[in-house]
């Protein structure tokens, strides 16, 4: 191992962070489903909470990372509620989910 | 820290995202979302902070899951009404990605390995050792908590107004 | 003294919790009356505490205040202050400046809203007091992760507000900001993440420090950085950013939009940068340089997208981002003088927007339609909207002696004296440009030929009436004492 110059901990990490986020943009981008696109808001506050729990312990005080972390699923969850929320009064407007009915703003 | 364990739930965390975000039926999609939830609460565990891993595993894997449930039997699930067309291009648009996953990770690990990059973690040596958890959370974070406080009222003003039915004006 | 801080310090947020518990614990049909009185008690309240705030601030020469919120910490008082503390809300002159102008646009969206049915007043009262404490809170925190938790309470109300009628576009304007939003706030944990790895900490004075030393900046300061400037210019609807915001506000209700307008984007995003340009990253270089680009990009692509729009608010909305780019511009340009000059332009923004959002309010209840073609002649049968959208217009397009050319006069001379002589000629020439298309929108609204359709129409009376007397009052008065304000603050030492 010491002949490595890398951490392969590090590395796998932030790899596999990088890579959850990616997947929840890329379908916030091409999903046309408004729940779906909530699923994908939620993915990526995963990638997000595995990125800040690593800040911690790679400074060895992930005790203190831990009430960031808390904090952040209390809000996730509001956040989820809102917008489950704003899914339903759409899907009562418009009797579908899909995002291209959603057209009435331009310019 | 044992690798093979974190490098099985890293991956595992992966399939399950990409598995969300693929899964042509909303349903499915959730439960595999609250995968992605308890396999990070392992992860979490295992990288030394059970509390946190506690939430994550009651309020993520638990309360979201039933929202999302719940959100999706009322609004329907209903796959079959989809045109054929429909279906075919979402899947184009779709199997991109596990072909576009893979090209980021080989280069950004090959990146990585190649400019032997290490992030040193500065540790602050003159910062103070908290006794418990329960001082650092109720004393030096009381900010955070009495956003906590205000960002749940708001969540039970946001059922008020958006959980019931249609207005009649 | 002391008792009289602690009372004004805690009621910014006690207050509009204060009013939540009570609204909502009377019975009913008490609770929906006085739900919107009480708002205006809150918002009232906040101006003259935030004044007091200010000149308690003026006659101690402290520069801040801090204080606690629910329990003191003062056995542990070295703790507090460390890299991983957050127990202080803490003010300055900046948080008090655009608390007063939190009071002074709720006191207005109130009196927006008068007409509103009493169930929805009770709703909107009690998710504007979420809001001012959001905003509040924000206005005071002084470390990162605090200031991702008040950015999403702003953020998680203000979805709820837009979509409060429920309507189709309600619906769908809330919704694109709240996907939006929830972009920018994963990208900025991201980024506290990483900032908190490498720096060890995730106050604005631990990581102010680090950057002004400078010595081991790497790549991962910069990826942060990145994440950081990127999220927050979704939020503050800087130009690539912006798609979200024109929608966010034409589909929100009258009372709703002049909050959105006047006040919460601003806090949201241009606050955030603010007080990040000022405490932490007034040291990096790459902070500043790419808001100062995007600031510029703003300030030109808002002007010329107006030029296309008919609806009314999607103008102010256009408008809007042009002007957000001027206080970014006075922000990062790392001068003292453009800093004071993006603070007062962020309260004169908050001033001529309101009234115009007010403007628009009125129009649309008494002409119904707010599309600009068809409007015509209508200064003779509505004088007070049509003189306080010309104030407005005037302040915003930056004319001697109303307040917002002060202000933009700051900017532009900070702009040019730290050498970005090309982007200060951008802004002075965006400006006429502002001038020139909000003399043709008044001319087509307020002047010209009177259509026949419109003989019936009369003047607004009641809450919208005032609050167009008031923020006229309030620009023309803040125009003319600018330099008095300024010489207060300086000879205080508050700036």
């Amino acid at each position: 191992m010491s002949s490595l110059n890398f951490d392969p901990l590090q590395l796998s990490i932030i790899v596999s962070a990088l890579l959850v986020l990616v997947t929840g943009i890329y379908c916030l981008i091409y999903s046309r489903n408004i729940i779906r696109m909530i699923i994908a808001i939620e993915v990526m506050m995963k990638a997000v909470t595995l990125l800040l729990a690593f800040s911690g312990w790679l400074m060895g005080r992930i005790d203190l990372v831990q009430s960031f972390i808390i904090t952040m699923i209390v809000i996730e969850v509001v956040v989820a509620v809102v917008a489950a929320g704003i899914a339903l009064s759409v899907y009562r407007h418009n009797d579908t989910l899909d995002i291209d009915q959603l057209d009435e703003l331009k310019g | 820290m044992n690798l093979p364990i974190l490098l099985l739930l890293l991956g595992l965390m992966v399939v399950a995202a990409v598995a969300a975000v693929m899964i042509r039926s909303l349903l499915k999609s959730a439960i595999a979302l609250a995968a992605l939830s308890i396999v990070l609460a392992i992860t979490l565990f295992f990288l030394g902070a059970p509390l946190a891993a506690l939430f994550e595993l009651s309020v993520c894997a638990g309360l979201i899951t039933v929202i999302f449930i719940s959100a999706i039997s009322l609004t329907g699930n209903k796959p079959k009404e989809e045109e054929e067309e429909k279906i075919r291009e979402r899947r184009a648009r779709f199997l991109k990605l596990p072909i576009f996953l893979l090209i980021i990770g080989v280069f950004v690990s090959l990146a990585w390995i190649a400019n032997g990059i290490n992030i040193s973690g500065i540790s602050d040596p003159a910062a103070p050792t908290f006794q418990t958890f329960k001082n650092l959370f109720w004393n030096m974070r009381q900010v955070d908590i009495l956003g906590q406080v205000i960002v749940i009222l708001a969540g039970a003003f946001a059922v008020v107004v958006l959980f019931k039915e249609r207005d009649q004006a | 003294m002391d008792n009289l801080l602690l009372i004004i310090t805690g009621s910014w947020i006690a207050l509009p919790l204060l009013v939540i518990l009570i609204c909502n614990l009377l019975d009913k049909k008490t609770g929906k009356s006085w739900a919107l009185p009480a708002a205006i008690v809150v918002s009232i309240g906040q101006m003259i505490t935030t004044g007091l705030g200010l000149l308690q601030l003026g006659l101690t020469k402290s520069g801040f205040i801090n204080f606690t919120i629910f329990w003191n910490v003062n056995d542990f008082e070295e703790i507090a202050r460390s890299a991983w503390a957050s127990a202080f809300f803490s003010v300055d002159t900046l948080s008090l400046v655009v608390m007063f102008a939190i009071g002074m646009v709720s006191l207005i969206s109130v009196l927006t809203a008068k007409k509103m049915n009493p169930d929805k007043a009770l709703n909107f009262t009690n998710l504007l007091m979420v809001l001012i404490m959001g905003m509040n809170g924000l206005a005071m925190v002084a470390d990162l992760f605090s200031l991702y938790v008040f950015l999403e309470i702003t953020g998680v109300a203000s979805f709820i507000l837009i979509a409060l009628y429920k309507d189709k576009k309600g619906l769908e304007g809330s919704f694109k900001y709240l996907i939006m939003s929830a972009m920018a706030s994963a990208m900025i944990l991201a980024g506290i993440a990483i900032m908190n790895a490498v720096t060890g900490g995730v106050t604005f004075s631990h990581i102010s420090g680090l950057f002004a030393s400078g010595s081991s900046l790497h790549t991962f300061h910069a990826i942060s950085l990145v994440l950081l400037v990127a999220g927050i210019a979704i939020k503050a609807g800087l130009a690539p950013f912006h798609g979200w915001l024109p929608d966010a506000y034409e589909s929100a209700p009258a009372s709703v939009s002049v909050l959105l307008g006047g006040i919460v984007t601003k806090m949201a995003g241009v606050y955030a940068i603010l007080r990040l340009a000022q405490d932490v990253f007034i040291n990096a270089k790459g902070f500043n340089y790419s808001l100062l680009l995007l600031a510029t990009v703003s300030i030109v692509y808002g002007a010329v997208a107006a030029l296309k729009q008919k609806d009314f608010k999607r103008i102010l909305a256009y408008s809007s981002i042009s002007q957000i780019g001027y206080i970014v511009l006075g922000a990062v340009c790392g001068s003292p003088l453009g800093f004071i000059g993006a603070m007062l332009h962020f309260f004169n923004h908050a001033t001529f927007k309101s009234t115009l959002f007010v403007n628009s309010a009125a129009l649309e209840s008494q002409v119904k339609t707010r599309n600009i073609e068809e409007m015509g002649g209508l200064a003779k049968q509505m004088p007070l909207t049509g003189t306080s959208s010309v104030l407005a217009l005037l302040s915003t397009a930056g004319i001697p002696p109303l307040a917002g050319f002060w202000s933009k006069l700051l900017i532009i001379i900070a702009v040019w004296q730290t050498g970005h002589s090309l982007i200060a000629g951008i802004a002075v020439f965006a400006s006429v440009f502002t001038l020139a298309y909000f003399l043709m929108i008044q001319r087509k609204v307020f002047y010209g030929p009177a259509e026949e359709k419109f003989a019936g129409v009369r003047e607004v009376k009641g809450g919208l009436a005032v609050s167009q007397v008031m923020l006229s009052v309030i620009t023309v008065v803040m125009g003319i004492i600018f330099p008095l304000v300024l010489l207060f603050f300086q000879t205080r030492g508050m700036i």
